[in-house]
């Protein structure tokens, strides 16, 4: 792509997100939801933040990996453990990175 | 957990001021908030960012497009789906195609938020949507989701917003910068961006309350697992859609026994 192709991207990239996000915002009025799904989008946030997470842990290089030998789902686990016992974020990220670069280092072949 | 900052009016309000009842305390009480929930997650999105604004220099984006890009769109999914098409030279409404349905789950969030946001000008309107991110959204909704109707998009409410973003926006477009101009010295197997991922973790682990929230999300977890290899993202969706299906499914289980047993659960 060319320096005007990509700005050309750039702006309709920027066009395609605001309408996105306003979307609701600006015609809710005109459109309401049934109270029903209007109750059920209080999942929502739960479930989209699950939904980006556990891919993540479960998946090395696209296949399914539940083993000692992936780093992410040990130290994934380990975090939410810390989280449910301490509530410290702060301490879930220390211990849960921890875990992730020293088995990073002591799995090379996992890698 | 019913935060104290729902109320509509502080009892300090009516003694502070004589026209609006502590309009510009509310304000600044609900901003202060926003800023400290969100505080901790901080760290995440900063590193978040950076790898953005890196992997945006990588592709062969100028500095200049590199900062136009972070600045208008605003989206760590959208720019990190659509940079390797630019790479590609895909055509460019596939680039449209791919970031609309990447971005169909803020329809979702725009919809949950509306009752709040509604009653303000289309002008704001604009600027909060502007705002809207993943983090922001959720903790919006998991604190205020039970607030009566006439208690909805309050002052307080909207500055808390304002207070996340504020927060979100600062440190998440200075790190993408950071990440501009140094991202020739950045290795790319620093693995760093997993940090994040542990943010998420600690995030919404507690944000879990109940029965049918714990069902939805051990739907959505696994749905997203099995359906990662959607193109487009569209499994994120897919996930999002089955978890909330799911937990709804559950309450209305869950009313039914109670119903037919009499209790009070």
């Amino acid at each position: 792509m060319n320096n005007f192709e990509i700005w050309l991207v750039i702006i309709g990239l920027t066009l395609v997100t605001i309408l996105m996000r306003s979307s609701f915002l600006m015609l809710g009025d005109y459109f309401p939801l049934p109270e029903r799904v209007q109750h059920g989008l209080r999942y929502a946030p739960v479930c989209a933040l699950i939904a980006l997470v556990t891919p993540e842990l479960f998946l090395a290089q696209g296949s399914f990996d539940v083993s000692i030998t992936n780093p992410k789902l040990i130290a994934g686990v380990a975090a939410a453990v810390i989280t449910l016992t301490t509530r410290s974020m702060i301490a879930a990220m220390a211990v849960g990175m921890l875990i992730f670069t020293a088995l990073r280092f002591l799995l090379p072949a996992s890698l | 957990m019913r935060p104290r900052s729902l109320r509509t009016r502080p009892p300090w309000g009516h003694a502070l001021s004589l026209g609006r009842p502590g309009a510009h305390r509310l304000r600044r009480e609900g901003f202060v908030l926003g800023v400290r929930t969100v505080a901790p997650l901080l760290i995440g999105t900063g590193i978040w960012g950076l790898v953005t604004g890196v992997a945006m220099v990588k592709v062969g984006l100028s500095t200049a497009q590199a900062l136009g890009m972070t600045l208008l769109v605003f989206s760590g999914t959208v720019q990190l789906a659509s940079l390797p098409l630019i790479a590609a030279d895909a055509p460019l409404w596939v680039v449209m195609l791919t970031a609309a349905v990447v971005n169909l789950r803020f329809l979702i969030f725009s919809a949950g938020l509306h009752p709040f946001f509604r009653r303000y000008s289309v002008g704001r309107r604009w600027l909060l949507s502007y705002f809207m991110v993943d983090m922001s959204f959720a903790m919006f909704l998991s604190r205020f989701a039970d607030a009566p109707h006439d208690e909805r998009g309050t002052t307080e409410q909207v500055w808390f917003f304002l207070g996340m973003s504020a927060g979100s926006w600062l440190v998440w477009q200075t790190m993408s910068i950071v990440g501009i101009v140094l991202a020739a010295e950045v290795p790319a197997q620093w693995g760093l961006e997993f940090t994040a991922i542990l943010a998420l973790i600690a995030m919404t682990l507690p944000l879990i309350a109940g029965r049918p929230a714990l069902i939805g999300a051990v739907t959505a977890g696994v749905i997203a697992v099995i359906a990662a290899g959607l193109p487009l993202k569209l499994g994120l969706l897919v996930a999002v859609v089955a978890g909330i299906a799911a937990a709804m499914s559950t309450e209305i289980l869950l009313e039914r026994h109670a119903g037919k047993t009499g209790g009070t659960t």
